[in-house]
C-alpha cells in the first residue's frame, strides 16, 4: 500500500551539476502536505537571509501535489516555488496541464534547483537517466516552440515526455514572467520565470514511469465517482450575452443570495472563466481603466464584444487538465500569426481589455497567445500596460519615451507594440518588463499613484470594492496580490461549515451593505479561505474543483484515503494554518514588513467612486488586516507571527 | 517488490523485447534478470514467457496467456470524464485521443486504436477515477 506521496525531493545544483536525493520524513508530510506546503517548509530552511532572488542562493522548486495521480479528481496542478524577485516575498504559482503527475512519475514530490549554470541547460530525466543537457538550440525560442522541440526529441515508443519551460520573457529575467507547460499554460504569478531565467535553466523534460500508489484505491474511486456525479449535473443555461443582464439584475438588487458553487460550475463547464466577462463588470467585480474607472465606463455596449459565446464560438475542443472532469479550458482557433491559442481566461480578458479600455476582441486572443508563448503573466502585463497608458495620458511619459507609440486608452496597436517591447526588453519596454512597482520607481514623477500593486505584485481582475474579501487577501497573504486564495464569495462556495461545525454559516440572503462591516465572521471566513487554499495547493488541487463545496469535492476524505491518515477536517485545516504561518515567517526572515504590503487607496474606495457598481463603496482595510493577523496568532501591529504561535505550530 | 525471473528461463528474450521500461537484461540464451528499480509491475513479461519462468511481485508464478486473449480496456464513454488519467498512465501509450481537427466530440475522449499494442497491464482501469474502463479478455 502506498501513501500517495513519493517521499523524496530531488535537489539539483546548477553551479556544480550535482544531484542530491533527499528523503522526506512522513512527519513532514503530515505537517505540511506536499506541493506548496512542502516547498515552503524546505525553502524556509534552505534559502539564506537576504538571498538575491536572481542569484545563486535562491532556489526554484517544481512541486507536485500530494493527491496527484492517486485517483482523485481535480488534482492535477503543479506548483513552482521560490523567493519572488517581483515582491521579495515567498513566491509561488501553480498551473494545470499534464506536468504534475510527470514529477511524481520521476519518483519525486518536487524537483528543486539552486546555483546558476554557466550556460543554458535543461534537465532531462527518464527511468535510467538524470542529467543537465545543453540548451543552446532551444534558448531564445518561445515556450511553445521549446516544448514542441523537446517533446519531439525525447518521444519514444511508449512514452512522451512532459515539459515545463520558460519563454523569452523568463530568459530576459522579466520580473513578471512565469513558467509554461502544455503549449502555453503558465504558472504566471510571483515572477518565478525570471528565477529560472537567471539560473539559465530553460526547461525540465520529464519522462519517468514510477507508479503513484494511494493507500486505498477503492475508497479513492468511491469518492471520485460521487464527486463526478455533481460535475455531470449540467442543465441548460442562459446564453452568453444574457450573463450581462444577470449581472445587471444582481447589481440593482439591494440583497444578495449566497452563491452555491454548483452554479459557477455550470458556467465553467459551459464557457470556462470567460463566463464572467460581462457579469463581473456589472456587479463591480472587474477593475476598469486601471482601477480608476467603473462599470459606467465599460457598459454592456463595450463589454458585449467579449460576451462568453465569443469564446466558445471559436473553441475547437474543450481542454481538460490531468484528472479534471470539468474541462473549463479550451483550444480556440484564431486568425493571423497564430492558428490556435488556449482559450483566454477571464483575468486575461479584463486585464488586456477593460483595464486598458481596449475594445478589440481579436487583439485579446492575439495578446493572450503572444504572452503565453513569451511566458509573461497576462495579469501583470495588462496592469503594466494600463499603468503606462495612464502615465502617457498624464504627459509623464511621451512619444519620445515610447519610440513613437501613441500609448492612449484603447489604442490596441500601441498595446501590442508595447507588449512586444516588454518581451524583448527594448526601449521603455525594458522598464515595464519588471512590473508596475519597478517601473514607477524608475520613472518617478509621482507615477507611484498609477502603479496598482500589493507588495510589488499586480492584483488580479477582482475588485475589493465589490467583494472586500479580495482586498483582504491581496494585502495579507504571504504571496500578496493574489486572487486565488480567498474572498467572501469563495467562502460561500467552499462550504467549509458543512465539514467544520465551528465555522460561520453565511445567511442565505443578505444585504450587500453588510459585506462592508468588519466583524469576527468576516475574519473567520478570510482565515478559513487562506488555510483551505494551503491545503488545496498542498494536494495539487484546482480551486475550481473546490468551489463545488467541501462535501461534493471531498478533499479531506481523499487525503485520508490516499495517505492512510485518519485526520479530522479541523486537524487538516491546522496544517493550512501552519503552511500560512511558515510562509509569513519566510517573509519576515527576508526582511519584509507585512504592514507595508497593502492595496493602494484607489482600489479600496479612497476616494469613493461616484458612479457605477461600486459607487460609494470603501473597505476598512487596516482593521481587516489587523484582525486577520490576530486570528492567525500574528502580531496585530506588525503582522509578524508571534513566538507563541510558531512554537504551537512547531515552526523553528 | 518487482517481478523476478527464475532458472526455468531459456533466455529467449521475448520478455525483454516486450518490457515497456527496458527493465529486463541478460545475455541471450542465459537466464534473464529484472532491474527492480525499473520494473513497474505491468505483468507483460509474466504473460508472454513461454516457460513460466517469471514470478510476480507477490512471488506467485505467472500464468502464460495467449496474447490474443490478453485483457484489453473497454471504455464506457458515458462515464468518461475526459480527464485522460488513463492516457497518461499507459506505459506503452497505446491509448490515444483524436487529433483536435478530427475530433467529433465536445471533449477529447480516449480510445484504443490497435488492440495488439496493448500489453493488458490494466493500469488504465486502475487509474480511472470513475470506473469508466473495464479490462475485458478478447
Amino acid at each position: 500500500m502506498g501513501k500517495g506521496y513519493m517521499g523524496k525531493l530531488l535537489i539539483v545544483d546548477l553551479s556544480t551539476k550535482e544531484f542530491l536525493e533527499e528523503e522526506i520524513p512522513d512527519k513532514v508530510y503530515e505537517e505540511y502536505l506536499s506541493g506548496t506546503g512542502l516547498g515552503a517548509y524546505y525553502l524556509y530552511h534552505k534559502i539564506p537571509v537576504n538571498a538575491d532572488p536572481l542569484g545563486p542562493d535562491n532556489y526554484i522548486g517544481f512541486m507536485s501535489g500530494l493527491l496527484t495521480g492517486t485517483g482523485s479528481l481535480f488534482t492535477g496542478r503543479w506548483m513552482v516555488v521560490g523567493k519572488s524577485p517581483l515582491t521579495g516575498t515567498w513566491g509561488d504559482a501553480n498551473c494545470g496541464g499534464n506536468f504534475s503527475p510527470a514529477i511524481k512519475q520521476c519518483g519525486y514530490d518536487g524537483i528543486l534547483f539552486k546555483g546558476i549554470s554557466e550556460k543554458p541547460v535543461y534537465l532531462y530525466i527518464d527511468a535510467k537517466t538524470m542529467e543537465l543537457r545543453d540548451a543552446a538550440d532551444v534558448w531564445g525560442t518561445d515556450a511553445v516552440e521549446a516544448e514542441q522541440m523537446l517533446i519531439k526529441r525525447y518521444s519514444q515508443k511508449g512514452k512522451t515526455p512532459r515539459v515545463a519551460c520558460i519563454g523569452q520573457a523568463g530568459e530576459n529575467c522579466s520580473l513578471i514572467s512565469g513558467v509554461c507547460n502544455d503549449r502555453g499554460r503558465i504558472a504566471a504569478r510571483s515572477g518565478l520565470g525570471a528565477v529560472m531565467g537567471s539560473k539559465k535553466l530553460k526547461a525540465l523534460v520529464l519522462n519517468g514511469n514510477k507508479p503513484i500508489v494511494p493507500h486505498n484505491y477503492d475508497e479513492m474511486k468511491r469518492l471520485s465517482k460521487t464527486c463526478n456525479r455533481w460535475v455531470n449535473f449540467q442543465p441548460p443555461f442562459v446564453t452568453g450575452p444574457a450573463t450581462a443582464y444577470v449581472g445587471k439584475l444582481m447589481r440593482f438588487l439591494p440583497h444578495q443570495l449566497i452563491m452555491d458553487g454548483m452554479l459557477y460550475k455550470i458556467f465553467l463547464r459551459k464557457w470556462g472563466t470567460v463566463s464572467m466577462n460581462q457579469l463581473s463588470v456589472e456587479i463591480g467585480d472587474s477593475p476598469i481603466k486601471n482601477w480608476d474607472g467603473s462599470s459606467a465606463d465599460w457598459p454592456v455596449s463595450h463589454s458585449k464584444i467579449v460576451n462568453p459565446d465569443v469564446f466558445t464560438d471559436c473553441e475547437i475542443v474543450k481542454y481538460h487538465c490531468y484528472s479534471c472532469p470539468l474541462g473549463c479550458g479550451g483550444i480556440c482557433s484564431i486568425s493571423g500569426k497564430f492558428e490556435e491559442t488556449h482559450k483566454p481566461e477571464y483575468e486575461t480578458v479584463i486585464c488586456l481589455g477593460a483595464l486598458c479600455m481596449n475594445k478589440d476582441p481579436d487583439s485579446i486572443f492575439y495578446m493572450n497567445e503572444l504572452l503565453n508563448r513569451a511566458g509573461m503573466d497576462t495579469i501583470s502585463a495588462g496592469h503594466t500596460l494600463a499603468f503606462a497608458i495612464e502615465c502617457y495620458e498624464n504627459g509623464i511619459i511621451t512619444k519620445d519615451d515610447t519610440d513613437g507609440i501613441e500609448l492612449t486608452w484603447g489604442n490596441t496597436d500601441a498595446m501590442i507594440a508595447m507588449l512586444q517591447m516588454m518581451i524583448d526588453r527594448k526601449g521603455i519596454g525594458d522598464i515595464l518588463a519588471d512590473g508596475v512597482r519597478v517601473a514607477s520607481h524608475k520613472i518617478g514623477k509621482g507615477t507611484e499613484k498609477f502603479a496598482i500593486h500589493a507588495g510589488g505584485q499586480e492584483p488580479a481582475a477582482h475588485d475589493g470594492r465589490g467583494d472586500p474579501g479580495f482586498a483582504i487577501h491581496y494585502s495579507v497573504e504571504p504571496t500578496p496580490g493574489r486572487h486565488t486564495i480567498g474572498a467572501y464569495l469563495y467562502y460561500e462556495m467552499f462550504q467549509l461549515w458543512k465539514k467544520i461545525k465551528t465555522l460561520p454559516v453565511p445567511k442565505i440572503l443578505y444585504h450587500k451593505d453588510t459585506k462592508y462591516t468588519v466583524d469576527d465572521e468576516k475574519i473567520h471566513m478570510a482565515a478559513s479561505c487562506s488555510k483551505y487554499m494551503n491545503i488545496i495547493n498542498g494536494v495539487g488541487a484546482c480551486m475550481f474543483g473546490a468551489f463545488l463545496g467541501s462535501t461534493r469535492t471531498p478533499l479531506f476524505d481523499w487525503l485520508n484515503a490516499a495517505t492512510g491518515w485518519n485526520k479530522t477536517p479541523e486537524e487538516i485545516m491546522e496544517i493550512g494554518q501552519r503552511i500560512q504561518t511558515i510562509k509569513q515567517e519566510f517573509n519576515v526572515k527576508h526582511g519584509i514588513e507585512p504592514k507595508n504590503i497593502k492595496m493602494p487607496s484607489r482600489t479600496i474606495g479612497h476616494p469613493l467612486q461616484t458612479k457605477g457598481a461600486n459607487k460609494g463603496r470603501s473597505v476598512n482595510l487596516d482593521r481587516l488586516m489587523s484582525e486577520y493577523w490576530q486570528y492567525f496568532g500574528w502580531d496585530t501591529e506588525t503582522g509578524k507571527p508571534t513566538m507563541e504561535t510558531k512554537q504551537k505550530l512547531g515552526i523553528n | 517488490m518487482a517481478y523476478s525471473i527464475k532458472d526455468l528461463c531459456i533466455g529467449c528474450e521475448v520478455c525483454k523485447r516486450l518490457c515497456p521500461v527496458d527493465a529486463i537484461y541478460g545475455e541471450k540464451e542465459n537466464v534473464q534478470k529484472i532491474d527492480e528499480t525499473l520494473c513497474i509491475d505491468c505483468g507483460a513479461c509474466g504473460k508472454i514467457c513461454p516457460k513460466g519462468a517469471i514470478y510476480d511481485n507477490f512471488g506467485v508464478q505467472c500464468e502464460i496467456v495467449n496474447r490474443s486473449k490478453w485483457d484489453r480496456p473497454q471504455f464506457d464513454l458515458s462515464k468518461c470524464t475526459a480527464c485522460l488519467s488513463c492516457v497518461d498512465i499507459c506505459p506503452v501509450q497505446c491509448l490515444h485521443v483524436p487529433d483536435i481537427e478530427e475530433n467529433e466530440h465536445e471533449r477529447l475522449l480516449p480510445y484504443l486504436p490497435e488492440s495488439n499494442t496493448c500489453i493488458g497491464c490494466g493500469f488504465c482501469e486502475l487509474k480511472c477515477p470513475v470506473e469508466a474502463i473495464t479490462m475485458v479478455s478478447a
